[in-house]
């Protein structure tokens, strides 16, 4: 992960592998896998795309971005949304990303509430003015668990190839790490936070004195977070919602029933199919001489029981066929496994599928029916 | 059956693909007719190419970052950029002005009028709308883009808060006053920027650029909807038709196109349903495991899986399947871009969280299809688990009770039909969003579909030996009219082989005896077949056909006891290329049904009768020494190594006799080629046949893909202008080209009373949804029994013959009278039937061009 450095002939070319901006993005990605927060918001979301390498994070279960470029945000912002695979299998999970438009310099409420709060290249785009109501915005009244800070180390700035004084024309400053550490140290001081400091981008051997070409602080907050919102932070809002997505979950009844019906209906007729007298599946009709070798594959075991539980299926309870009607009892259906863990219980599987799938007339069964085998071909 | 025509026609199965291809009665049945769109497999969209071994999704994000950020921009100026990506409209195309004779109108005018509605709406826009295109340039010069966009738009209140912008060029609904505009921008660093912003062109609504444009702005309105886009359409995934039973999801959704139409610019748009499957690659193989025996497991994959479209879990991207590759599994690794390696657990986990649970799958390969820059092309690999299929499989589609399910979801009838179309209108006029994006672009649409008459021309005289007899011209079918009736031409059955395996002696009996039965009142004459038992081998059948067959066999009929297609495929070689005998091969299961028989066995009868050079009927054709060819490509998928070309052509006047050839077309050769000596032949069989030479030729092309047109009219029309001169100094016949297509999101609707019906067969269009650079015309010929119609595009793109619009399209409407394989009207004419047919025989089965011996029947029937 740490970056490495080339020296080309004589002139000193710092280059980091990966990429300096994608050290910064594993940081933060590392950084959630540790703590599992489960409400991120990414300060100056820019492209979104840290966002977009977020909403990956099973954990994370809303997303927020807030930038002061409308433009910016809006360029990439469908990359954001729910993907047809999505739709196709609902995650376990709930997922919501929102985009703000609006300044780290105002306080909305669709801010409170987060367990991480990132700022990754931010601070040192800031106006005096806004730098300065930084920290009353996020660890004042955004109060996450963890804010995370970064901005670069002037002191590398030596090593690297830029000619003007700051490494981006936009840039307002560029600490040294006792002018970031002075200023993180007061932040958290005066909000109640302690702070860590670290960074990517390691310095060439020789060099290390000069520190990480990005600093980074992390922030702790140390007191609980009282649930009730205090009722002076309920501001007006001061952002504006550009893109809102919500993707399907299986916490969403709509997508469960869904997922539920369709692995009940699967699952029956694979055990019509293998009821006597069902017609045997195609492919069964040819004759050819078998000269193909032996397949190494093997599907893993564990899919195999999962998917038909020969042995989860309970014997005393046998479906039985009633002309083209098939009733297959419903505590069969619920010991196949999928269906199993999408419910939890035989209750909740009970009150999934009905109104969905035909029942028998205790309710015990679910009938299924064969289509006439007439094929017109 | 339904679906596979249209998989056919354009070649997508796989090779080794069974599915009973053109077997017995399932060539009988063989229907072109309408095909829900939804069954559409979409044109497999561009995959990008990935650097190195890398897995599927990756190659794009890193690779063209630069190029994505204008992607916009790029299609808009590919006309002078020379075409990066394909014109799927063939824009700018502009055959009309080189025909003299379609200047002033290209209407026809005969037939009754009807009153129609389609599935257009009008583009609007305020009068004297224009679109000011502009040119930005930086002083001091500035490199990133979103420096350039965030200088530029400090000075909002000139621009305006509508604009499209790409970092040089800028849009603008308005005109800005001045040619040149000059304004400073700081940078926040307290830099000062000179902007100079030229305008460089004052587009009026119609410019092709604008065009282009208006597409643009109304993918931007599509995304705002929340549509997801497939392939070139898009699709509403909130509201999914679910069928548990097969695992399916059915996405409903639109296809659409902004385009300059006859009077106005308007949107097309059709309702366009995208099967989807909520199974993984690996979901299928483990189910298709327990279903066939283990050492047919692999062959059972690759003949399901190989040519499916799939798409990836963790972006939004779909790959072709070429190929499987069982030696590897996702614990490979592979070179990352920065020259590390990685598995492929270790990346999905890395890079989108994705879990893969079994490590001893099998990996996918997709031959991506674009090349970047010099690149090699370099193979993705794909993760089972981690792909969704989509589509449907061959296997599906031969599953009538499913094809059945599926078709109740997405095959509408008219009103409906319009219903759904009416949808996406609603959609844009109900979003505030896109009102707001289309008001500031001064842009509306109309808000009710287009409504104009059309013209229904009247239906044929069938004429058979000595009968005339019109058809309902409802139905488009005379199979009823057509019974019991002498043929135009029935050719005897004195000398012939019936082929049988011992179980289905039987069969091969009740088929012998219904066609005793059946040929006498057809007028064929009918010995008793040289009955031959065979063993159930391929090489038996090869062994017995070797042995029985004499220079006097007037064919070979072959029952077959599956459809196994390598059986298939070595008889039909071994009788179109060694042993250039007519034959027919006939599926046991067919005549299974003893209440059938008959019925098939008449079917197989006239089958057989046309492939030994006989004929059935015929229309009335007033225009002499004509000759009409017919032209349609195969593309062989698989492989992907070579296509093939179905040439055919008339041989006499009444278009009862067709000589054929075929082109088979190696990798870098050019179709064209192989096409001209194709004519070359025709024209000499034509001079034996007639001992004169044609006056005319109209050449039927069919097989051209959106955005060949050029091609076409620049390369493949000289070349038969050329192929003509050569025949003699003399020799100057007119030539007219004309262009099927068969696939078009141009729907049609009667109105009659208060409800929407289909057109009747017959029905023409050459008014406001054509073309006004194109000469060019709908016909419905073909009646459906469900669903909506689908019309079939004419646009002629070189006709020197003079003939009016009316004649042109009456004899198209006749010539779709004439396929024989089917006693009623069809899609497209005849001859493009025959050339998909034999080209399709010879791309599946044959692989070689047939013996030219056989060169004048129907034997590819």
């Amino acid at each position: 992960m740490d970056g490495t450095f080339q020296e080309e002939g004589s002139a000193r070319i710092v280059k980091f592998r990966p990429p300096l901006y994608k050290q910064r993005y594993q940081f933060i990605k590392d950084l959630v896998e540790k703590y599992k927060p489960k409400k991120v918001a990414d300060l100056g979301c820019a492209d979104c795309s840290l966002l977009w390498m977020l909403k990956f994070c099973s954990c994370i279960e809303v997303l927020s971005g807030v930038d002061i470029c409308a433009s910016v945000m809006k360029e990439k912002m469908y990359k954001l949304a729910p993907l047809p695979g999505d739709y196709l299998q609902p995650s376990e999970r709930s997922l919501t990303i929102t985009l703000h438009h609006g300044s780290v310099a105002h306080k909305d409420p669709c801010m409170l509430g987060f367990d991480l709060v990132t700022c990754i290249e931010l601070i040192e785009h800031l106006e005096q003015s806004e730098l300065k109501k930084f920290p009353e915005v996020v660890f004042g009244f955004m109060a996450p668990s963890i804010v995370v800070i970064s901005t670069p180390n002037s002191e590398f700035n030596p090593l690297l190839p830029v000619e003007t004084s700051f490494r981006h024309p936009d840039h307002k400053f560029e600490w040294n790490r006792a002018q970031f550490q002075n200023w993180a140290l007061e932040a958290a001081r005066c909000y109640d936070y302690s702070v860590e400091f670290t960074g990517v981008g390691q310095p060439p051997r020789g060099m290390e004195k000069v520190g990480f070409c990005t600093q980074i602080g992390v922030f702790v907050r140390k007191y609980p977070l009282s649930e009730a919102i205090q009722p002076e932070k309920a501001t007006k809002a001061a952002y504006k919602t550009v893109f809102k997505a919500v993707y399907p979950s299986l916490k969403e009844e709509k997508y469960l029933q869904n997922a539920v019906v369709t692995e009940v209906i699967f699952s029956a007729q694979s055990i019509m199919q293998r009821l006597p007298g069902h017609r045997l599946m195609a492919g069964h009709e040819d004759n050819g001489d078998p000269t193909e070798t032996k397949p190494k594959f093997q599907p893993s075991m564990n899919r195999f029981s999962e998917d038909l539980g020969k042995g989860a299926v309970a014997r005393s309870l046998e479906p039985f066929v009633n002309g083209n009607a098939v009733s297959i009892p419903l505590s069969t259906l619920f010991s196949f496994p999928k269906v199993r863990r999408l419910c939890c219980s035989f209750e909740r599987f009970c009150k999934l599928i009905s109104g969905k799938v035909t029942l028998s007339s205790d309710g015990s069964a679910a009938i299924f029916y064969t289509d006439c085998e007439d094929e017109e071909n | 059956m339904t679906g596979r025509a249209r998989a056919r026609a354009r070649g997508r199965p796989p090779g080794q693909e069974t599915a009973v291809p053109s077997v017995g009665a399932s060539s009988i049945q063989q229907t072109l007719l309408n095909q829900p769109p939804g069954f559409r497999q979409p044109q497999q969209p561009h995959v990008p190419t990935s650097l190195s071994e890398e897995p599927g999704g990756r190659g794009r994000q890193r690779g063209s970052q630069r190029l994505q950020i204008s992607a916009g921009f790029q299609e808009m100026s590919l006309a002078d950029r020379g075409g990066r990506r394909r014109d799927f409209h063939d824009i700018g195309v502009n055959t009309r002005q080189a025909m003299e004779h379609v200047q002033e109108s290209k209407t026809g005018s005969s037939g009754v009028m009807i009153k129609l509605t389609t599935n257009y709406f009008r583009l609007m826009s305020r009068p004297q709308w224009a679109l000011y295109q502009y040119h930005v340039s930086y002083n001091p010069e500035m490199e990133a883009r979103r420096l350039r966009s965030a200088l530029l738009f400090q000075h909002e209140e000139l621009i305006g808060k509508t604009h499209a912008f790409d970092g040089s060029i800028l849009f603008l609904p308005k005109n800005l006053g001045n040619k040149v505009t000059e304004v400073f921008s700081r940078t926040r660093n307290g830099e000062d920027v000179k902007i100079t912003i030229t305008l460089t062109n004052e587009l009026p609504p119609t410019s092709p650029t604008c065009l282009q444009f208006y597409n643009i702005i109304f993918r931007r309105l599509l995304k705002m909807l929340n549509l997801q886009q497939i392939g070139r359409n898009y699709y509403n995934p909130s509201d999914p038709i679910s069928i548990p039973k097969h695992r399916l999801m059915v996405w409903p959704g639109f296809a659409s196109s902004i385009l300059q139409y006859e009077q106005s610019i308007m949107l097309c748009t059709d309702v366009s349903y995208k099967v989807l499957r909520s199974e993984t690659v690996l979901d299928f193989m483990c189910s298709l495991y327990r279903q066939v025996e283990e050492q047919r497991f692999r062959d059972a994959c690759a003949k399901e899986l190989i040519g499916l479209i799939v798409l990836t879990k963790y972006n939004n991207r779909t790959y072709r399947v070429d190929d499987i590759d069982w030696d590897a599994s996702p614990q490979c690794t592979f070179t990352k871009a920065d020259g590390s390696e990685i598995t492929f657990v270790d990346y999905y986990k890395r890079q989108y969280n994705q879990e893969i649970t079994d490590l001893k799958q099998p990996v996918l390969i997709s031959q991506s299809k674009r090349r970047r820059g010099t690149l090699v092309q370099v193979p993705v690999v794909l993760i089972p688990e981690l792909c969704f299929l989509t589509g449907l499989t061959e296997k599906m589609r031969s599953d009538f009770n499913m094809m059945k399910d599926l078709s109740s979801h997405t095959r509408l009838p008219p009103d409906q039909r319009q219903r759904e179309i009416g949808r996406l209108i609603d959609y844009i006029r109900k979003d505030d969003n896109v009102q707001k994006e289309l008001r500031d672009w001064g842009l509306s649409f109309d808000s009710n579909l287009l409504s104009f008459p059309g013209r229904v021309i009247q239906g044929e005289k069938i004429l058979q030996s000595g009968r005339v007899f019109d058809y309902n011209p409802q139905l488009a079918d005379w199979s009823k009219e057509m019974r019991g009736a002498p043929l135009i031409c029935a050719k005897p059955l004195e000398n012939w082989l019936l082929l049988y395996t011992r179980r289905n002696y039987e069969l091969a009996n009740a088929l012998l005896q219904n066609l005793f039965k059946v040929t006498p009142s057809m007028g064929i004459r009918m010995n008793k077949a040289t009955m031959i038992e065979v063993e159930d081998r391929t090489e038996s059948y090869l062994r017995v056909l070797q042995q029985s067959i004499t220079p006097d066999t007037n064919i070979a009929v072959c029952l077959l006891s599956s459809s196994r297609k390598d059986k298939y495929d070595a008889i039909k070689k071994y009788l179109c290329t060694d042993c250039p005998v007519p034959s027919q091969c006939v599926l046991a299961r067919t005549l299974s049904k003893p209440q059938a028989v008959m019925t098939v066995a008449t079917k197989i009868a006239l089958q057989m009768n046309c492939k030994m050079g006989g004929e059935l009927w015929t229309v009335e054709i007033p225009l002499k020494q004509v000759m009409v060819v017919g032209i349609d490509c195969y593309h062989d998928t698989l492989s992907g190594k070579h296509s093939i070309g179905g040439f055919v052509a008339n041989l006499n006047q009444t278009m009862t006799r067709w000589f054929s050839r075929c082109v088979v077309q190696g990798r870098g050769q050019e179709i064209v080629d192989g096409l001209k000596a194709c004519l070359q032949t025709a024209l000499r069989d034509w001079f034996k046949w007639n001992k004169y030479l044609p006056s005319r030729v109209i050449v039927y092309r069919d097989g051209v893909g959106d955005g060949q047109l050029h091609t076409l009219v620049n390369y493949e029309v000289p070349q038969f202008l050329d192929c003509l001169k050569s025949v003699g100094k003399d020799y100057n016949p007119k030539l007219t080209v004309i262009v099927v297509k068969k696939r078009v999101n141009t729907r049609f609707f009667a109105q009659s009373g208060g409800s929407l019906k289909n057109p009747p067969p017959g029905t023409v269009v050459d008014v406001e949804v054509t073309r006004p650079e194109w000469y060019d015309f709908y016909i419905v010929s073909q009646a459906v029994r469900s669903g909506c119609v689908a019309p079939t595009h004419y646009n002629v793109i070189y006709d020197t013959s003079g003939l009016k619009p009316d004649h042109l399209q009456r004899l198209t409407y006749k010539l779709c009278h004439m396929y024989y394989n089917w006693s009623g009207v069809i899609r497209v004419p005849a001859p493009c039937q025959y050339a998909h047919k034999l080209a399709f025989l010879v791309g599946q089965s044959i692989h070689r061009e047939p013996n030219l011996l056989l060169s004048d029947r129907l034997y590819y029937l």
